[in-house]
């Protein structure tokens, strides 16, 4: 990620009152990782496994804290459990950011895969999201998502892609 | 040692305050009917209690939480050891009830029933007071230090199968859980969880 793209979603997980931000190091946050991990407003919990981050997450909100998770496609396959046994059964909110490996123009080939679930199984844990490609849309877009999980008690996801995540 | 002697043990010695996190089956049950507080929270489901508990440790840290975990249910989910002892939280007593069964799921043996020491795992992990305690008395002492005292206690409770005849019906699920808990947090803190005012739009 540039540096700009950093800000703008430390920026925006400020201006929406996230205080806490548990992750799995990933290539594509390494950067963002970087940052939030020494930023005092932020209670920081890495993870081995994004199944260990949504409980710390689930366990943070009902404790008063406002999380966000920061996982890879292939990550939200794994987190798709408890995101079912924990969000889904007790209506609990998330703010879940996700670089979008796989979309259009990702060129790894071990990505593509992950454009064939990570919507499709977003839609079918009914986690409304929104996807971003452009550096301008990313602090609006998780204001807008943290503001939705907040109301819908429901975790709700910002896809980023594009020059997002270059 | 009988699990529910077990919990009733430290039903006894708990403090009215303390932050008790259950995972689904027996265990909830069995404790629900010792400790029925606003304080529990109850039937989180499989492999996910260690890691609900360490998010609500980490964000009240001034606040004692407990984990009644069970053998099976931290099996499915053994890195949350390792993200938890990592964190050193200082607040933390993690007990398994290890029946070394799925006793929730039909009484099938689990992997403690063969070679595996869920204590060794958690010393592994980097818990730094890890112990297997099996019988009452040695639980009750070990359980007393640890909600008297501070840390990351990890304590491996042997019991036997079985539970106990006539025990209340949980009659609330995971949303109304939810809202008695996080209400309950709000009271004892002083801060506000639900619909938090929210003006950007």
């Amino acid at each position: 990620m540039q540096s700009e793209a950093v800000e703008a979603v430390v920026d925006g997980l400020k201006r929406s009152g996230v205080d806490f931000i548990s992750l799995l190091p990933d290539s594509d946050f390494s950067t963002l990782q970087a940052q939030v991990s020494k930023d005092s407003d932020f209670e920081y919990v890495p993870v081995s496994t994004e199944s260990v981050g949504v409980g710390v997450c689930a366990g943070a909100w009902l404790a008063g804290k406002r999380p966000a998770l920061l996982i890879p496609t292939s990550g939200l396959l794994v987190a798709s459990w408890p995101l079912t046994s924990l969000n889904l059964a007790w209506d609990l909110p998330l703010l879940l950011l996700i670089p979008f490996r796989g979309d259009i123009g990702d060129a790894f080939w071990l990505m593509g895969p992950y454009k064939d679930t990570t919507e499709p199984l977003l839609d079918v844990l009914h986690i409304h999201h929104t996807v971003v490609s452009k550096i301008s849309e990313i602090t609006p877009a998780i204001i807008d998502a943290q503001g939705s999980t907040i109301s819908w008690q429901r975790p709700v996801a910002v896809l980023m892609t594009g020059e997002t995540i270059k | 040692m009988k699990r529910y002697d077990a919990l009733s043990a430290l039903a006894g010695m708990m403090a009215e305050d303390t932050i008790v996190v259950g995972n689904v089956g027996p265990i909830s049950r069995e404790w629900n009917a010792l400790r029925p507080s606003e304080a529990n929270l109850l039937q989180v489901n499989l492999g996910l209690c260690s890691a609900v508990g360490l998010g609500i440790a980490v964000a009240l840290p001034h606040r004692k939480v407990v984990l009644l975990d069970g053998d099976g249910n931290l099996l499915e989910n053994l890195a949350s050891l390792a993200d938890a002892a990592n964190r050193r939280p200082a607040n933390l007593t993690h007990i398994v009830l290890d029946n070394a069964a799925y006793e929730g799921g039909g009484g099938l043996p689990s992997a403690t029933a063969g070679l595996t020491d869920l204590a060794i795992v958690a010393r592994g992990a980097g818990v730094p007071d890890s112990r297997t305690v099996t019988d009452l008395e040695e639980f009750e002492a070990t359980a007393k230090e640890a909600t008297d005292g501070s840390g990351h206690r990890f304590i491996v409770a042997k019991v036997e199968q079985g539970s106990v005849s006539g025990l209340p019906t949980q009659t609330m699920d995971g949303k109304e859980a939810k809202y008695r808990f996080a209400r309950y947090i709000e009271r004892t803190e002083g801060i506000v969880i639900l619909r938090p005012r929210y003006t950007h739009i």
